[in-house]
């Protein structure tokens, strides 16, 4: 009996904006042009794709020949940078559609920028974005609460977690209480 | 039949008997026998095999075994002899078979194959029949016997009843199998020539069933219990099914609860694939298939009559796994809050068409989360059922524990 295919997709990490904004090492597993660029998640694992749920606060278009949007999404933790350019022209057509403030979920790729000044800044690549209402949005932060825990307990036991310890210097208390605080905005 | 068919089945014949053949060996002598002395490829077989046979001082290797075999033991690649009752005849499929049918012992049972060729004698139903120097191979993924010019077949006098050992559902195998089920779904016949089709259930699992259209055939009753004896287990694309028209179906009292063994996933919905929404399908009887939006159908070509559906194709992830999901128009409509009928209407009015209903849904469920359940096929979850996930505080608490509760 074959399998259908091999092909796996990559499923959609949770993680929250504070943790995301650490992220600093990027990776691409095997030499071919079309093997998937990871970066890994100071909470120790690989991720080339995430799934976010926040408030959509800002948004702009920008560029002349290549029109590209941007946007801010912010969750219990912090902000999440998204964007949208022509290589993706249903989602940069969905984003254009969104008035902010809007709660927006957002299934997209992170990717990692250096600018000129040399700091380091991680965007998210939009694949696909949708108004969605509070209820999703809570269950977004239990959601990724709960992929953040799971990730932390398993600290140190898997490959990509040893790595984030090297990378990062992760200390999984910290998380655990970003974590924590994120929980307790939402309300009952 | 080429010469490294006859090699592979050479070596494995050897390997059962847990020799190790050099299989360049095997193909080198065969080649002689057979492009230099002019040799038939059958016997050139015979004859490096029992050479082959003697060098790893193998017994019961080969044609020459006339050691009685239970029928459930025998696999493909083997010649055999076994004594068996005729359970089933079928109508052969092509002039160059005399007969096709089931021959069952009190181990098993397996299908055969009798070549027109063979000249050997018509068997008949339910007698007993010693069949010495048949050919096991594998036809469509099962098990079958080959009855050839070399067989001898002799009728017994014997009349044995035969109990046929019942297999649960979730073990079947391709080949013959009995099973103690329910009709648990009558489906729509999808073709002329088949009576009936539809889903068996027993404590295992569940399988396809189909009777074709035959004198003496009868449906069965849906909800009903049966003992199908002798039924053809067939495999396409990885999925079993059951073909009933070489079987003996007989009620059953009792009842049996059955297995659903249906697969439950949560996630988001974190993408909804083109060919979502509302889409054309072909309307020619048990073609099905979807439309190209010039209404071409791959089989039946342009189809202006055809019928609108609603599906939605998508992807369900938790966070680990993304997985394939298909709705189909009940669950989508639910879902969506949006009737077929209201679909086609929108569709017809609005500048976008069928783009409409497509961003329509996409928009509704695109980001939410859903616990989805169904059966699992060619790695995508055919959806029977599908509910939003809500909230619940006592998970909030629950997780507020976890984070912030350990002692330090």
């Amino acid at each position: 009996m074959k399998p259908q295919s091999a092909f796996e997709r990559e499923p959609a990490r949770r993680v929250f904006a504070s943790e995301l904004r650490e992220t600093r090492y990027q990776f691409k597993e095997g030499e071919d042009e079309k093997s998937p660029t990871y970066v890994l998640l100071p909470s120790g694992i690989r991720s080339n794709r995430i799934f976010i749920v926040g408030t959509l606060t800002e948004k702009q278009r920008q560029g002349d020949q290549n029109i590209f949007y941007r946007g801010r999404v912010v969750d219990p933790t912090g902000t999440f940078f998204i964007m949208a350019g022509s290589y993706q022209p249903e989602a940069m057509q969905q984003l254009a559609r969104i008035e902010p403030p809007a709660f927006v979920a957002v299934v997209g790729k992170p990717s990692l920028y250096t600018t000129p000044d040399g700091t380091c800044l991680v965007s998210v690549r939009v694949e696909s974005i949708a108004v969605v209402d509070r209820d999703t949005r809570d269950l977004w932060v239990l959601d990724a609460a709960r992929e953040t825990l799971d990730r932390l307990d398993a600290f140190g036991t898997t490959d990509d977690s040893r790595k984030a310890q090297e990378e990062y210097g992760t200390q999984p208390d910290v998380y655990k209480k970003i974590v924590y605080d994120a929980l307790t905005q939402v309300q009952l | 039949m080429n010469l490294s068919e006859v090699t592979e089945r050479i070596s494995r014949k050897l390997e059962a008997k847990g020799a190790q053949p050099d299989r360049q060996k095997i193909e080198s002598r065969l080649r002689r026998l057979a492009e230099e002395f002019g040799v038939n490829i059958d016997e050139a077989e015979r004859t490096v095999t029992a050479d082959l046979a003697r060098e790893y001082n193998l017994t019961g290797v080969g044609n020459t075994s006339t050691e009685l075999r239970p029928i459930n033991e025998i696999v493909p690649g083997e010649w055999v002899t076994i004594e068996g009752k005729i359970v089933a005849l079928t109508p052969p499929v092509s002039p160059s078979i005399a007969q096709t049918g089931i021959v069952a012992d009190s181990s098993g049972a397996i299908r055969f194959v009798t070549w027109t060729r063979a000249n050997a004698p018509a068997m008949e139903y339910g007698h007993w029949y010693r069949i010495e120097s048949a050919v096991v191979d594998e036809y469509k993924g099962a098990p079958n016997l080959k009855i050839h010019s070399g067989t001898t077949i002799s009728r017994m006098e014997k009349d044995v009843p035969l109990l046929p050992s019942i297999t649960p559902i979730e073990e079947l195998k391709p080949g013959v199998g009995s099973v103690r089920a329910k009709v648990i779904q009558d489906w729509e016949v999808s073709h002329d020539r088949m009576l009936q089709t539809g889903l068996l259930g027993d404590e295992t699992g569940t399988i396809k069933f189909v009777i074709w259209k035959e004198e003496g055939k009868d449906k069965l009753d849906l909800d009903a219990v049966y003992n199908i004896f002798y039924a053809t287990v067939d495999e396409y694309n990885g999925r079993l099914s059951l073909a009933l028209n070489t079987a003996m179906y007989i009620t059953d009292e009792g009842d049996i609860e059955v297995g659903r063994n249906e697969t439950e996933i949560q996630g988001a919905l974190v993408h909804v694939a083109p060919g979502s929404g509302l889409i054309k399908r072909c309307p020619v009887e048990g073609c099905n298939r979807t439309l190209s939006r010039q209404n071409y159908c791959p089989v039946h070509e342009i189809q202006p009559e055809f019928r609108y559906d609603l599906r939605l194709k998508a992807v369900l992830d938790d966070g680990i796994r993304a997985r394939n999901v298909l709705m189909q128009r009940e669950i989508v409509e639910a879902l969506a809050g949006i009737t077929l009928d209201e679909a086609v209407g929108i569709a017809e009015t609005n500048p976008l068409g069928m783009d409409e209903i497509f961003y329509r849904i996409r928009n509704t469920v695109l980001g939410r989360y859903y616990t989805c359940s169904g059966s699992e096929f060619g790695g995508r979850l055919l959806v029977n059922s599908c509910t939003p996930i809500t909230f619940k505080p006592e998970e909030l608490a629950a997780l507020l524990n976890r984070a912030g509760g350990e002692p330090a």
